[in-house]
């Protein structure tokens, strides 16, 4: 699962600001309750990607709550486009050899 | 603070985690802690339940505190090089301070005392704050100094070894150094060394056979040490005591 919180989060964001529950419940929602961490987890990535320049954060209230949203910069949108290819010819490699072994023992 | 945050703070800290990564971690961490309870609470658990589910979703300790250990770049300069941040730093701090205080000493005695054998005479208006300024630093620079290596090293909950070798040279270097005037017309310009128009002013440590003979720096070397490294110590106890009454609670 290396890079996929990157990965989902940087999608995430590539349209809209959200805040750190916002979403981690926009990740359990879309997958399907397939991808769930401990929700707490995603703030160190969150923080990484913006030490690394791919997101910008800023505070805002809403409804008299104090968040921090974050937003993908430039160099985000690039990062994505790459993990994105990368994880497209992953799962294309792994599900043509998945493939290969039906085959196989089908016959 | 929540018993959790505060357990996962204190180890972040001691892991080396920078102080302002983990406050705001532990802020976001507080704000989303929020948002699950209320959640929970909406789909009718009552409040402890409510908290309860929300911590468990938020994730354990371990993991919250792995998640944020594992990514290097949270390390503070003090955990990663800590005889930098202890001991290199605050030398070349003492060593920047010091220069200060000695281009003080020669500036003014060239503007406000030109005729003068020596700086160290009364004087008054703005000589006085002048000088009062170079004095100030000379004396108070090693005591504020090692207060600040105390002060970090208490944020960071840091080990002590690195602390109290930073806190022994600030204080040895702060006990020891002498001030030296010479009405000359030398020209020659070193590290602690100046020379205006009306005389040169030099800085040195006194060396190991003057300590010997005279011990004169010695009670010198003991009061600063003992002025920095005191709320250290205290705060160490304090922290030790505190630290030994939530575990045992």
């Amino acid at each position: 699962m290396n890079g996929v919180p990157e990965l989902l989060i940087l999608r995430l964001l590539q349209h809209e600001e959200m805040y750190g529950y916002e979403i981690v419940q926009a990740i359990r929602n879309q997958t399907g309750e397939v991808v769930a961490v401990g929700e707490g987890v995603v703030y160190p990535v969150l923080h990484g990607l913006e030490r690394d320049g791919a997101l910008i954060s800023r505070r805002k209230t809403v409804n008299s709550r104090s968040r921090i949203y974050y937003a993908v910069t430039p160099a985000g949108s690039r990062r994505l486009a790459d993990l994105s290819n990368a994880w497209t010819n992953l799962t294309a490699a792994i599900q043509k050899m998945l493939m290969g072994g039906r085959h196989a023992e089908a016959l | 603070m929540l018993k959790p945050f505060s357990e996962l703070r204190e180890r972040l800290l001691r892991a080396g985690v920078a102080p302002r990564h983990v406050r705001r971690y532990l802020g976001e961490l507080a704000d989303h802690f929020d948002d699950l309870r209320t959640e929970e609470e909406r789909a009718g658990l009552s409040r402890t339940d409510a908290e309860s589910a929300a911590l468990n979703r938020l994730g354990g300790i371990d993991a919250l505190a792995r998640a944020m250990i594992s990514q290097r770049q949270f390390q503070s300069l003090s955990a990663r090089a800590a005889w930098a941040a202890f001991a290199i730093t605050p030398v070349i701090l003492l060593t920047m301070a010091y220069l200060v205080a000695g281009f003080i000493l020669v500036t003014g005695w060239a503007l406000f005392l030109p005729g003068s054998e020596t700086p160290f005479v009364p004087v008054r208006g703005f000589a006085a704050i002048y000088f009062g300024v170079g004095r100030w630093i000379y004396f108070y620079a090693p005591v504020l100094i090692g207060w600040a290596i105390g002060l970090l090293a208490a944020r960071q909950r840091s080990r002590a070894i690195w602390p109290a070798v930073g806190l022994l040279l600030i204080a040895c270097i702060g006990g020891t150094t002498a001030v030296h005037t010479a009405r000359t017309t030398s020209t020659s310009v070193g590290i602690g060394h100046f020379s205006g128009t009306s005389g040169s002013v030099h800085m040195d440590l006194a060396n190991g056979a003057q300590l010997h003979n005279s011990l004169a720096g010695l009670p010198h070397v003991l009061l600063i040490l003992a002025l920095t490294a005191m709320p250290y110590l205290i705060w160490q106890l304090l922290w030790r005591f505190r630290h030994a009454r939530s575990v045992s609670a």
